[in-house]
């Protein structure tokens, strides 16, 4: 029994530090206010920020052709499927490609939530973006509370626990 | 069993799993299990960075499917890109903050007596502008690279391609600065290689 003891306690350590790491939310002290903007998905229908309103967004900015990017895709749509019904959204911003790349790519990587597409980048500019990818938590007052840079596990329970405290300050 | 050392006692166990933590700073190298090409990674104090290389086929086939002419992605090829992985490996509850600037970064070529900085993406992008590329182009550029300065928080990583500005082949240090909590590291990787202009060729099935 003390050795089963010990051993899970050894396994605890070897396993726990990477996946801390990997979940990381690093929250914004000045929580400055999401800029909006009006970018097409890849059907051609628009979506303001404004129509997020009142909800936690996931905005998660991306390419195809990003590794870490890649690596967070299938979280990302479980998450989505763990938030249902919930006001939680995922809203994926791909940067620099066009409809037809992503709407390929997504044969091999389903999303499900939201992806817009920022074809010149001009929205990206407006956020505190350095690289790829970067993910920010916008509150229900619409205002940046954390960030992300690489990728993370988006269904972990404990990072889902922070999404959904934000509904209920 | 109960007389092993390790289970009388658990705590010095437990502390010689930590001890690698604690072991000097390293290069390490070997094959990168998903690129399957040469890389370089250094690996100390909450950070670690790897350097994979990249062939030159690959960098051309990347940019010219991204909108730019055949001689505009033969010039980045031929600059020695590698692909890099940049970790700020701290635990998510540590407050360590990683800040570099590829500007203090110096390349040594072997044989040669001076140092020269790595080919900047401000560089590139001037260039990009000045020879009129597309800006789908430009934009697939500008993200692709390694950002060229950043502030890492625990957990936060980048990739990116970094430019060294060498031939294809050439053998080179590199010496890399960085700051861990305000305070200025330095670091030299010593006999990297810039990947050969080769063109690999389905294995046969034969």
């Amino acid at each position: 029994m003390t050795i089963l003891r010990y051993g899970f306690l050894l396994l605890s350590v070897m396993i726990s530090p990477p996946l801390l790491a990997g979940e990381a939310l690093h929250p914004l002290a000045d929580k400055p206010l999401a800029a909006d903007f009006n970018l097409p998905d890849m059907d051609g229908k628009r979506h303001r920020l404004a129509d997020y309103r009142g909800k936690v967004v996931v905005l998660n900015f991306w390419a195809t052709w990003c590794p870490p990017c890649r690596e967070e895709l299938p979280s990302m749509e479980k998450a989505h499927r763990l938030l249902a019904g919930e006001d939680v959204r995922i809203v994926a911003i791909n940067v620099g490609e066009g409809a037809d790349t992503v709407f390929t790519f997504t044969a091999d990587y389903p999303m499900s939530y939201d992806v817009l597409l920022d074809t010149d980048s001009s929205v990206i500019r407006q956020y505190p973006v350095i690289g790829l990818p970067t993910t920010l938590i916008i509150d229900p007052r619409g205002r940046i509370v954390y960030r992300a840079v690489g990728s993370r596990d988006w269904a972990d329970a404990g990072l889902l626990k922070t999404l959904r405290k934000l509904l209920r300050p | 069993m109960r007389n092993n050392v390790f289970f009388r006692r658990p705590l010095s166990f437990l502390l010689c799993l930590c001890l690698p933590a604690a072991l000097p700073a390293q290069v390490e190298t070997g094959t990168d299990d998903n690129a399957q090409l040469p890389y370089w990674q250094w690996q100390s104090e909450g950070m670690s960075i790897r350097w994979i290389q990249r062939l030159p086929d690959q960098t051309r086939a990347f940019f010219s499917a991204r909108q730019f002419r055949a001689e505009d992605a033969e010039r980045i090829a031929q600059r020695c890109v590698f692909q890099t992985i940049y970790k700020n490996t701290a635990p998510a509850t540590a407050d360590t903050v990683i800040t570099y600037d590829l500007a203090d970064w110096r390349i040594l070529p072997r044989g040669k007596d001076a140092s020269q900085g790595i080919y900047s993406k401000e560089a590139w992008l001037a260039l990009w502008q000045q020879r009129q590329v597309p800006a789908a182009a430009r934009i697939a550029f500008e993200w692709s690279l390694l950002p060229s300065r950043h502030r890492l928080l625990a957990g936060d990583y980048n990739w990116g391609m970094i430019t060294f500005g060498l031939k294809p082949g050439a053998r080179f240090d590199l010496h890399i600065v960085w700051q861990k909590d305000g305070e200025t590291k330095t670091a030299t990787i010593p006999a990297m290689q810039c990947a050969l202009d080769v063109h690999p060729q389905p294995a046969s099935s034969e």
